[in-house]
């Protein structure tokens, strides 16, 4: 993985049109990018449609991305799991029948240099979710990793879908709270 | 930064989250496309739940990814023409070669492929010849039947060859116990690996005194005392497989807890002091579990 400011200056250069800094990013980002949309997508060819329009993406709007906002890995990471969540979200609503079967779980390859470089940010946001009632915590980590709606989540707490919807909010809001989010 | 409602603020963050559904996605794309300041808070909470992302396992997505979303910027930047010799026949139609990359699903293909391409841009800086072997090569690999008879290849050169797709893998699920004095002070995060169940411990408090040694433990009410799981701190980063012998149920509902030893940690096995920090695990990254439906 190339530091944050050598992908702050890649996509710099892809904002110009270079064709060889963006195979860089891409080599440097897909695997991390793949496996949050995987995650949430549970279908290889889904999954591979959504990275393909995330770099897309990527690619055409490189010249809006502001480091001053935004870390380069939680940018792009947002332009995927956006696009994931909005694919998710229409297919649930069209038909959940149509899903083949899941995906079989197979054994994550441990990745112990990932966890050397848990950042300060994380710390403190992990922080912030333990101080969270249990259920809430399980409740606002499943959604974002799992992308679950709140129809999924409700069934997944067996409680009402407006409850769930009260739950995320006040979770968010204690969590804007502990962080001390404008 | 203008003031916003808190329906505003939990939108904001819930678009973030991902649990808004397909009608207020759209309502808040919207607002970004109109409200800059708006589009600031819905991407400073993208930030703020995007470090979760550093528990996510990298999943390498196949070769061919590339060749599409390389086709695909392709046909969106401007590409220099392909120029052809006054005397050479009438053209025949040339095919965009990243097209021909995708149409024939053909290792041999696309091999040649990038080559013309090279070809190509070198042949907009030399001669014409080039270019016209260059449009040539094109058509042979394209289409074989707008070649005169003596140079259209003796058999079509599109071959089938089998990608095989590698069931992907999935992620298993990541605890985290954040083993604290008290709410805001951290001494030391415990990650878990669900599959493998190796944990991981970073300091992030304070070093142990000088001659003593921090000692993790494990308590569960199923187990007569304390187990131990080894001396912390010693570094900012430990490592170790010792959870493997605790089946799931025991190390997700136990107490980690930390007591300040002897050098080396307790020569009896046992702790020897109360307990300084403590934390039960909190499920990160959950597996990837069917979801339940809809409704």
């Amino acid at each position: 993985m190339l530091t944050p400011a050598e992908l702050v200056w890649l996509i710099a250069a892809v904002a110009k049109g270079d064709e060889a800094a963006f195979e860089r990013l891409y080599a440097a980002t897909r695997a991390k990018l793949f496996g949050v949309v995987l995650r949430i997508l549970r279908r290889q060819d889904l999954a591979e449609e959504v990275i393909q329009e995330a770099y897309v993406k990527i690619w055409n709007s490189a010249g809006q991305f502001n480091p001053g906002l935004s870390s380069p890995i939680t940018w792009m990471a947002s332009i995927a799991r956006n696009r994931a969540i909005d694919v998710v979200r229409k297919r649930t609503e069209s038909s959940i029948e149509e899903e083949p079967a899941a995906m079989e779980v197979a054994a994550d390859t441990p990745d112990p240099l990932a966890r050397r470089e848990m950042t300060e940010e994380l710390k403190r946001l992990l922080e912030c979710v333990g101080r969270l009632e249990p259920d809430r915590q399980k409740l606002v980590l499943l959604a974002y990793y799992n992308g679950w709606s709140r129809e999924q989540l409700a069934a997944k707490f067996a409680t009402p879908v407006n409850t769930v919807k009260t739950w995320l909010r006040r979770s968010m809001m204690d969590i804007r709270e502990c962080l001390g989010l404008e | 930064m203008m003031a916003y409602s808190e329906d505003h603020i939990a939108l904001a963050a819930e678009y973030a989250l991902g649990t808004l559904d397909a009608d207020e996605r759209a309502q808040v794309e919207t607002m970004m496309s109109v409200d800059k300041d708006f589009t600031a808070m819905v991407q400073a909470w993208e930030q703020k739940l995007g470090v979760l992302n550093q528990m996510v396992g990298s999943i390498e997505p196949r070769p061919e990814v590339w060749d599409k979303i390389r086709t695909a910027i392709g046909h969106s930047a401007p590409q220099e023409p392909l120029v052809l010799p006054q005397a050479a026949p009438p053209p025949p139609p040339v095919p965009d070669i990243s097209e021909l990359a995708v149409a024939m699903d053909d290792s041999n293909v696309i091999q040649l492929s990038a080559k013309v391409r090279r070809w190509r841009n070198i042949a907009t800086l030399t001669t014409a010849i080039a270019a016209a072997l260059v449009a040539m090569i094109a058509v042979q690999a394209w289409r074989p039947e707008l070649l005169p008879e003596g140079i259209r290849p003796k058999k079509p050169r599109t071959q089938v060859v089998e990608v095989k797709v590698p069931a992907a893998p999935v992620p298993s699920a990541q605890y985290v116990a954040v083993l604290q004095k008290d709410v805001g002070s951290p001494a030391f995060i415990l990650t878990v690996d669900g599959a493998t169940k190796n944990f991981t411990v970073r300091k992030v408090g304070a070093a142990a005194e000088p001659g003593k040694s921090f000692e993790l433990w494990l308590i569960s009410d199923r187990l007569q005392r304390p187990r131990s799981l080894g001396v912390i701190g010693g570094s900012d980063f430990t490592a170790r497989p010792v959870l493997s012998s605790y089946d799931a149920d025991t190390i997700n509902a136990a107490t980690f807890a930390v007591t300040v030893e002897q050098a080396g940690g307790s020569p009896e096995g046992k702790p020897t002091s109360a307990p300084i920090y403590a934390g039960k695990l909190i499920e990160t990254v959950p597996p990837a579990a069917a979801p339940p439906p809809a409704r």
